[in-house]
Formats: C-alpha cells, sequence, structure tokens
C-alpha cells in the first residue's frame, strides 16, 4: 500500500514519547495479563487435584486393635450420609508427597507415617460434622478428622481475588495506553492546525484526515508493540528458567508455557488495532466540533 | 437545478470588535462566469471570498452554494461543496514539508485519485506555470512569485466549478500574470466560473470581464472594461 503522509506526523514532538509509553504499556501489560492466565490455570489445577473436602487421620499403632483401627473407620464413613466415598491414601503415595517436600534423600521409614484417609463428599446431602467426630472418637481417641472446605473456600477465593486483580490491572493498562494516545492524538491536532486546515480546504473530508492518523499510529503502535512484546516474553522466559534453577514446585503443568506463546505474538496486533481506533475517535470527535 | 454557483443575498460580516466590513452584498456568480472583485485594501475582499469557499460565516445574509443553503446544511457537506471550488489564497498556504509537485497534487489526492496519476497532472501543469524543473523542491526554497504559482497550480488541477483567486499575480511580472490570466481564461473556457480578487489594474484592462467592486459594505456591479482605480 503506497500511502502518502499530508500531516508530517512523525516529526513532532508526540512521535517522540508515544512509542515508548506505548512499548512499556504493553510490556508491562502483556506480563500481567500472562500472570492472569497463569492464575487462572494454577487456580484451576488446584481445584481439580487438591481438593478433599474432609480427611481422618490417625496413628500408625502396633496393636492387634490397631489393625482393625482403618476398616473400622471406612466402615462408619461409608454409612454416613452425605459422604460419598472414603478411601485409605496408599503409603506409596505418602511417601512421594514427602519426598517432594523433603527431597530425595529423606529415608521415610524414619517417620511413622499416619494414616490418612481421604473423603469425597456427595453434594445433595449434608455431613453431620458433629455427629461424625463423636462416632470417630467412640472408635479411638486417637482418630482425628479435620474439616478442609473453611480454607479451601478461603484459598479459592484468594485466587479468584488475585485472578480479578491481576485482569483488572491488565485492563488498566491497556486503558493507559490507549488515553496517551488521545492525549498525544489531541495535541498532534493542536501542533498541525494550520495543516489540518489547509487539507480541508482542499476539499479533504474528516475521515480522510482521520485515516492519515490512523495510518501513523498503527504503525506507531505496532513497532512499539513488538518492541514491548520481545521483551515481556524475554522477562517471562527468563522467569520461568529461574523458577526452574530454584527448583520450586510449580503448581502449574508444563503446558501452560507452550500455551501463552500466543499472547505475546497477538498482543501486538491487539495494541495497533485498539490504538488505531482510539485515535481515529478522537481525531473525529475534534474534527467535528 | 439553477444555473447560479453561487448566490448571495444581503451578506454581510462582522469581525469581533470592529466594525463590520460588509453588511448588504448582493450578487450571484453563474455557471461559466468570469469576474473581477475589486475595492481599496481592507474593504473584504478576502473575507468576502473565505465566505464562499465556507472558511467563514456570514453574520447576516444568506448564501446559496451548489444549490445547497450554507447556514443550513449538514457539516458533512462542506468537504463536498469544497472539492468543487479551487482557492489561490493571498498567502498561499502551501504544505511546507510536501514537495512542489506533491502540495500541486493534493486536492487530486483527497479526491482518492491513485498516486501515479497525481503525479503525472501535477507534473504538466507545474510545466505549464513555468516550475517544470522545481517538482521535487519544497516550498520554503522558492520565491514569492513562485509560490504563487504553485498555489495555482493547485487551485486549479482538479478543474473545479467555482476557481477563487485573491491576488493570483500579486508576485509575479507583467508577462507571467498575462500568462496566468490567459489559465485563468481557458478555464473558464471548459466551464469553470472564475472570480478574481485584485488590484491590479492591467489585469482588468486587459480583458473583457465584469467587476464587481466592493464599496462602503456593498457591491457594485460595473460594466464591461470599466476600470476604479
Ligand atoms: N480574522 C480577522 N479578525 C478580525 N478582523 C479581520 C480578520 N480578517 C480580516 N479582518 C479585517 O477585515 C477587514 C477586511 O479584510 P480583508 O482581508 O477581507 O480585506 P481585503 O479587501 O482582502 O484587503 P487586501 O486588499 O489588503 O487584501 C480588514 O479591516 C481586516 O482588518
Ligand atoms: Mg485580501
Amino acid at each position: 500500500m503506497s500511502h502518502h503522509h499530508d500531516l508530517p506526523l512523525n516529526k513532532d514532538i508526540t512521535a517522540r514519547f508515544v512509542p515508548k509509553i506505548v512499548a512499556l504499556m504493553v510490556y508491562l501489560g502483556t506480563l500481567c495479563f500472562v500472570f492472569t492466565l497463569f492464575m487462572i490455570h494454577s487456580s484451576a489445577l488446584w481445584e481439580n487435584q487438591l481438593t478433599t473436602p474432609l480427611s481422618v487421620e490417625m496413628p500408625t499403632l502396633k496393636t492387634t486393635e490397631a489393625n482393625s483401627l482403618p476398616s473400622r473407620v471406612l466402615d462408619l464413613l461409608n454409612q454416613t450420609p452425605g459422604i460419598q466415598h472414603a478411601a485409605v491414601v496408599p503409603q506409596k503415595e505418602m511417601a512421594s508427597l514427602f519426598h517432594s517436600l523433603l527431597g530425595e534423600d529423606i529415608d521415610v521409614d524414619l517417620f511413622s507415617l499416619p494414616i490418612i484417609i481421604d473423603v469425597s463428599l456427595n453434594n445433595q446431602e449434608k455431613v453431620n460434622f458433629q455427629r461424625l467426630e463423636a462416632g470417630l472418637k467412640n472408635i479411638s481417641p486417637h482418630v482425628h478428622v479435620t474439616d478442609h472446605r473453611g480454607w479451601q473456600i478461603q484459598v479459592s477465593n484468594l485466587f479468584h481475588t488475585s485472578i480479578f486483580i491481576a485482569f483488572f490491572i491488565t485492563i488498566l493498562i491497556l486503558f493507559g495506553a490507549l488515553a496517551t494516545a488521545t492525549f498525544a492524538t489531541k495535541t498532534s491536532l493542536l501542533i498541525h492546525g494550520q495543516v489540518i486546515e489547509i487539507l480541508s480546504l482542499v476539499g479533504a473530508t474528516n475521515s480522510y484526515i482521520a485515516k492519515q492518523f490512523q495510518v501513523h499510529a498503527f504503525k506507531q503502535a505496532l513497532i512499539a508493540s513488538i518492541i514491548g512484546s520481545s521483551f515481556a516474553f524475554l522477562t517471562f522466559f527468563g522467569l520461568v528458567i529461574l523458577l526452574e534453577k530454584a527448583e520450586l514446585p510449580f503448581v502449574v503443568h508444563s503446558s501452560f508455557f507452550s500455551q501463552t506463546l500466543w499472547v505475546f505474538g497477538l498482543a501486538p496486533v491487539f495494541m495497533a488495532f485498539a490504538m488505531m481506533l482510539s485515535v481515529r475517535i478522537a481525531v473525529m470527535k475534534v474534527l467535528r466540533s | 437545478m439553477s444555473d447560479f454557483i453561487a448566490q448571495l443575498i444581503g451578506l454581510g460580516h462582522q469581525y469581533k470588535g470592529v466594525p463590520e466590513i460588509f453588511k448588504d452584498v448582493t450578487f450571484g456568480i453563474e455557471k461559466g462566469s468570469f469576474h473581477f472583485l475589486t475595492g481599496p485594501s481592507g474593504s473584504g475582499k478576502s473575507s468576502l471570498l473565505k465566505m464562499l469557499y465556507l472558511g467563514l460565516k456570514p453574520t447576516w445574509g444568506s448564501l446559496q452554494l451548489f444549490g445547497e443553503d450554507t447556514l443550513k446544511m449538514q457539516s458533512r457537506l462542506v468537504p463536498l461543496l469544497r472539492q468543487k471550488i479551487g482557492v489561490i489564497f493571498q498567502e498561499f498556504k502551501l504544505l511546507e514539508h510536501l514537495k512542489v509537485v506533491d502540495n500541486v497534487a493534493l486536492p487530486l489526492r483527497v479526491r482518492g485519485v491513485d498516486a501515479k496519476q497525481c503525479r503525472k497532472q501535477a507534473q504538466e501543469l507545474l510545466e505549464w506555470v513555468g516550475l517544470g524543473e522545481s517538482l521535487d523542491v519544497y516550498p520554503p526554497s522558492l520565491s514569492g512569485g513562485q509560490k504563487q504559482r504553485v498555489a495555482i497550480a493547485r487551485a486549479v488541477i482538479a478543474q473545479p466549478e467555482l476557481l477563487l483567486a485573491d491576488e493570483p499575480t500579486g508576485n509575479v511580472d507583467d508577462n507571467m500574470a498575462m500568462k496566468l490570466l490567459y489559465l485563468f481564461e481557458e478555464l473558464n473556457k471548459r466551464g469553470t466560473a472564475v472570480i478574481i480578487a485584485t488590484h491590479n489594474p492591467r489585469l482588468i484592462e486587459r480583458s473583457a470581464h465584469p467587476h464587481l467592486t466592493l464599496t462602503e459594505g456593498t457591491i457594485l456591479q460595473l460594466p464591461k472594461c470599466t476600470v476604479l482605480s
């Protein structure tokens, strides 16, 4: 497309600071959005995998009475209304949990691992928690039942609030960038007032004039956003490597990282179109008055 | 459709804080007509032309342009009417950041003519006004007379239905003035109505067109070839 610059837009003062601000905003916005996705992803994982509403814990005692303890507890649990399923967590799984927390070198047998029963609920009936607790105490005073639902809801709420805030900040950054473009356009309109007047005297329509601003804004935003988004990608990549080196356990699937790449590719295109649109709106509004 | 391109009835204008410049201008511009517009400096010639190209709203009276009542029409029609008018501004109003050839082609470009065609036509016209060597020069490096010829080329390139020329020969020698007058007359023969505001008595003397004089706030229509200085 051969396009003519009837307005010297890339020579004015706004051309010096707008690309830098846009690049910075895209950098921050993209990272913030990826963080939002990360939170959504890990909260979904967490809610799917880590939710055991109730668990029952008992020590491994070396008595004959203790051997029948798990089965008596299981019987009681399975008869309790509102409980769908109760199962003993296998010792292997317990051991691997300990390994993941304390390292592979730990000899798990040194600990006397408790027996843990995971309980899943059926959602139609409510469990009478106090009666269950009393029933279990009746079997053995060493049996404890823990209700995880309270803190699980709290963690869940925390996840959702963080997701909301992160997304909200992303939107704020986007609006910040668009507002910058609008202010800069208004400044540009003032700077080029005389040129615009001459264009309109020779018969240029408002949309012809607006198009000059749009094309300029699109190119400017695209280049600036590609730079901003590239830096965001490098930062993201760096963080991933850093976190992996620190051997922190990600509460996230590794496919998340490859799935997020589209954000870095799409951000510049999205930004360029959004800037073009907001610049058009600003120009048309000023020219009409 | 009437045969008038413009009809001015009881037109007047007053800039804020100064006495009115004219108050009761009534005349019509017919299709294909040719008028000189004279009057002492400060009498309002430029202001009157400005109203005709919709750069200034009349304070009184009414102005019909191409059949539209300019005081009542929608603002989106303004560019469309302006596309039918070519203007040579007293102060040229060239775009300094554009090459001469691009300045001249501007009216074609805003009408959507493709770049190649624009350049070709602008080049032809610039050669005709003696600026064939300066196509790719920027206006600040031109003399007054050269700028004026660029402004003229820009005003006529789109073959407007109405040409408004404000002192179009103020900065050129007699020879060039006559050549430019010939250009305006050629355009007029092809159907363009022409109004030339000028102080140049020789221009008026050497052609047989009627002239309008702005005096005491109204227009006096003088018969052909009468020179009032
Ligand atoms: N923008 C303006 N604001 C206030 N007064 C103005 C403005 N433009 C023109 N005038 C006044 O209006 C009067 C007419 O000006 P105008 O330029 O129309 O005269 P003119 O006939 O073209 O003069 P000249 O022959 O010198 O070009 C002058 O007294 C001028 O001072
Ligand atoms: Mg004047």
